[in-house]
């Protein structure tokens, strides 16, 4: 029995002719579709670090590691950083491409920064003796943030993309939606950091050594 | 006679059964509402801000959630660093983190300017996604104990 499909063709907000069954988007149906997946995939690595919260048997343990400070200006570069991106849509959106492209490549360096800041901690972190193998937490941590770091890598690789294409001019105002995507994704690393650095950063920062879990001495590893 | 019989059974040349127009089908006069004018500035920075009527803010509405969103992290750590909270770190600091999320899934991600069908399927996900998270942390804390 042959069913029934209805397509139609639709101008999105930016002009383009689309055919589409739902009436939006294909593009940014199949972003939002993934950044749901991607909820999915992150609430599973935040769950396992809570889960092994307080059982690390052995140091360092995170009250001995972490450096709320630090990461707290790292977490506002990755705030400020999406307000560049969301400043670069609009003025690309508006066709005005110099500020829009000044803005892109702000949300580049922005992200590279946040980058930096990244390995300057996990660099720390090694030198005192935290690996992925060290304990549970040192597990849960990298796997955690680093996978959130590589999504920032990706953000960051993609966004210079698009940001040598708004200056040879082949990103316009009517074909903008590919930054809208890429700033729906950027957006989204940064809401998944936003849970990170309250989780781990602030709710976790100052656990001990759980009973019957070894004093942490520094520099006896 | 004509004349009170008119005074009895119509005003302003209108029968009795004919209901006089009510406030709602006129445009509200100026300076009406319970705060009288004062809530007039507010709207317009409002409708300025977020550019009323079209499909996203204007820079200077994300510039003002930009700086929301940065006062809600200062606020965090000064909290984290300063208050001694005990009990009330963790729901505060979630409460907190929640805000920040809300703000930058609806105005910066634009949900709250675009198609609802986008908030719903993000918002499915999520529930699919606490859902996991609840799960996890149930069955790793309860589940896998071996029974004597």
């Amino acid at each position: 029995m042959a069913s029934a499909s209805t397509t139609y063709e639709i101008k999105n907000e930016y002009g383009e002719v689309i055919n589409t069954s739902t009436g939006l988007s294909n593009k940014k149906l199949l972003m939002w579709a993934f950044l749901g997946s991607d909820v999915m995939f992150f609430g599973s690595f935040i769950a396992t670090f809570l889960v092994y919260r307080n059982r690390s048997l052995v140091g360092p343990y995170p009250s001995d590691v972490l450096d709320i400070p630090i990461t707290s200006v790292s977490t506002f570069v990755l705030l400020m950083s999406s307000l560049a991106m969301v400043l670069a849509l609009a003025y690309v959106q508006q066709g005005r491409r110099k500020l829009g492209t000044l803005w892109i490549f702000a949300v580049v360096v922005l992200g590279a920064i946040f980058l930096l800041f990244q390995v300057y901690e996990f660099n720390h972190f090694v030198k005192v003796g935290l690996t992925p193998r060290t304990n549970l937490f040192g597990t849960t941590f990298f796997i955690l943030t680093g996978l959130h770091g590589a999504h920032v890598t990706l953000g960051v690789l993609w966004l210079m993309f698009l940001g040598f294409g708004s200056i040879k001019g082949t990103l316009r105002a009517d074909n903008a939606i590919d930054l809208e995507l890429a700033g729906l994704y950027w957006h989204f690393v940064d809401i998944v950091w936003i849970v990170i650095f309250t989780v781990i950063y602030l709710i976790s920062a100052r656990d001990v050594a759980p009973p019957g879990g070894m004093p942490w001495v520094p520099g006896a590893h | 006679m004509s004349n009170l019989w008119n005074k009895i059974l119509y005003h302003d040349g209108r029968g009795w059964w004919d209901l006089p127009r009510t406030q709602w089908q006129e445009p509200n006069p100026k300076m009406e509402g319970p705060l009288g004018d004062g809530i007039t500035p507010i709207k317009r920075i409002w409708e300025i801000t977020t550019a009323a009527n079209l499909h996203h803010g204007t820079p200077g509405f994300y510039v003002l959630i930009g700086a929301i969103l940065s006062i809600i992290t200062i606020v965090e750590v000064w909290a984290f660093a300063w208050l001694f909270l005990g009990a009330l770190l963790v729901p505060l600091m979630l409460l907190l983190s929640l805000g920040k999320f809300v703000l930058v899934v609806g105005f910066f991600m634009h949900l709250k300017f675009d198609r609802k069908y986008y908030a719903w399927i993000f918002t499915a996900c999520m529930v699919i996604g606490i859902g996991i998270f609840v799960a996890l942390l149930l069955l790793l804390n309860y589940g896998g104990q071996v029974q004597q």
